[in-house]
């Protein structure tokens, strides 16, 4: 039993950042090729189209620092709550990065056609960059209270 | 990458339709640049695009008739994979079945004697047996069919031609909402950028003269 907590908290320490990585994989390649496509359609804009399109990367930054937050030795009297913490935050970061990377993408596309509305399409995007905030720096909060073994 | 995000790079190379396709010049892409751009589909949703494309084409050859056409385009339908494709160019099929009935009543051709009246889906029986009433007794069912029919009687074909062509524009927008950029928006933007093909190429002197030849090539034949 002593061994499954341990590998369930080796898990729950690495999770934030490999989940957060997954979706901004996917949300910056889904925004990405929003991104090229708008540029095939116009001649001005570029530089935004780009960088909307790398939104999504800012959660796998949140994911190291929650691993980081959350490094302390595994032992089985912390795992679960490493495991716990570690999962949940990353499973947010991870759906939060590929909706954004949607809500990118719908962002790049409408305002291609529509440049005046660029700077409010690209608030449900924001919107859902709150979310992830929030997931974030409430993982850190709850982690001050696992022991540091 | 998820089906529904599939084509994420063609849809955001091509410009938007506009609102309406009334007010269109011309297409808002030539059809080199959109066919560069369907480059981009698979090879099966290619072909099925195709196939789509192929069963909505306008026109027939001389030597087709209503039995063979029909016959033809419901093995083509049947292929098609998608059931909402499916569903909207079967729907697109029984309305020219509809218009086809009006033209051939007006014609004077009955159905219930010598002729026999071919078409799609769940009307041709309906239309049959309903042959002499004015909406064929469906209007309750197709709510356009009354204002098609008194375009038709007025014999304004190019109000009834609006009519339609908006009747089919508005019902490709209400089902691509639910669709940004998998294939069925590929496949709604075609439809719709044929539509605009379609509006914008329509010529009154091109008609006059195509109008002339076909009067100077029946004369012939006496």
């Amino acid at each position: 039993m002593a061994e499954l907590l341990i590998i369930l908290g080796w898990i729950g320490l690495y999770a934030p950042m490999a989940l957060g990585a997954i979706g901004s994989i996917i949300g910056c390649a889904v925004a990405g090729q929003a991104a090229i496509g708008a540029m095939l359609d116009t001649e001005s804009g570029y530089g935004r189209y780009i960088g909307v399109s790398a939104m999504p990367s800012s959660q796998v930054i949140y994911g190291i620092v929650v691993m980081f937050t959350l490094n302390r030795p595994i032992s089985a009297d912390v795992a679960p709550g490493i495991f716990a913490i570690g999962v949940l935050a990353g499973l947010a970061l991870m759906y939060s990065a590929i909706y954004q990377g949607q809500c990118c993408a719908s962002a790049i596309h409408a305002s291609k056609a529509k440049p005046e509305i660029f700077g409010l399409s690209i608030a449900p995007a924001a919107i859902v960059e709150g979310f992830a905030v929030f997931a974030f720096i409430f993982a850190l909060v709850i982690s001050g209270g696992i022991a540091q073994s | 990458m998820h089906d529904r995000f599939k084509y994420i790079l063609l849809l955001s190379s091509l410009p938007l339709h506009p609102k309406s396709f009334i007010t269109a010049k011309q297409t808002p892409v030539s059809r080199i640049q959109l066919d560069k751009r369907l480059a981009l589909l698979s090879e099966d949703d290619a072909t099925e695009l195709g196939r789509i494309e192929s069963i909505l084409r306008w026109g027939k050859s001389a030597d087709e008739t209503d039995q063979s056409s029909v016959k033809a385009n419901t093995q083509l339908l049947a292929l098609i994979k998608h059931p909402l494709l499916q569903h909207i160019v079967g729907w697109r099929l029984e309305l020219r079945t509809i218009l086809s009935a009006l033209r051939k009543r007006q014609a004077g051709i009955n159905p219930t004697t010598a002729d026999v009246f071919y078409g799609f889906g769940k009307w041709p029986e309906l239309i049959k047996k309903n042959w002499h009433e004015k909406d064929f007794g469906m209007s309750h069912l197709i709510p356009w069919l009354p204002e098609a029919n008194k375009l038709f009687e007025a014999g304004d074909s190019m109000e009834l031609e609006k009519f339609m062509l908006n009747l089919v524009w508005q019902y490709y927008a209400r089902l691509g909402n639910d669709h940004y950029f998998d294939f069925v928006a590929v496949a709604i933007y075609v439809l719709r950028w044929d539509l605009i093909s379609r509006w914008s190429s329509y010529d009154r002197d091109e008609a006059k003269l195509r109008f002339d030849e076909l009067v100077d090539a029946g004369l012939i034949d006496f």
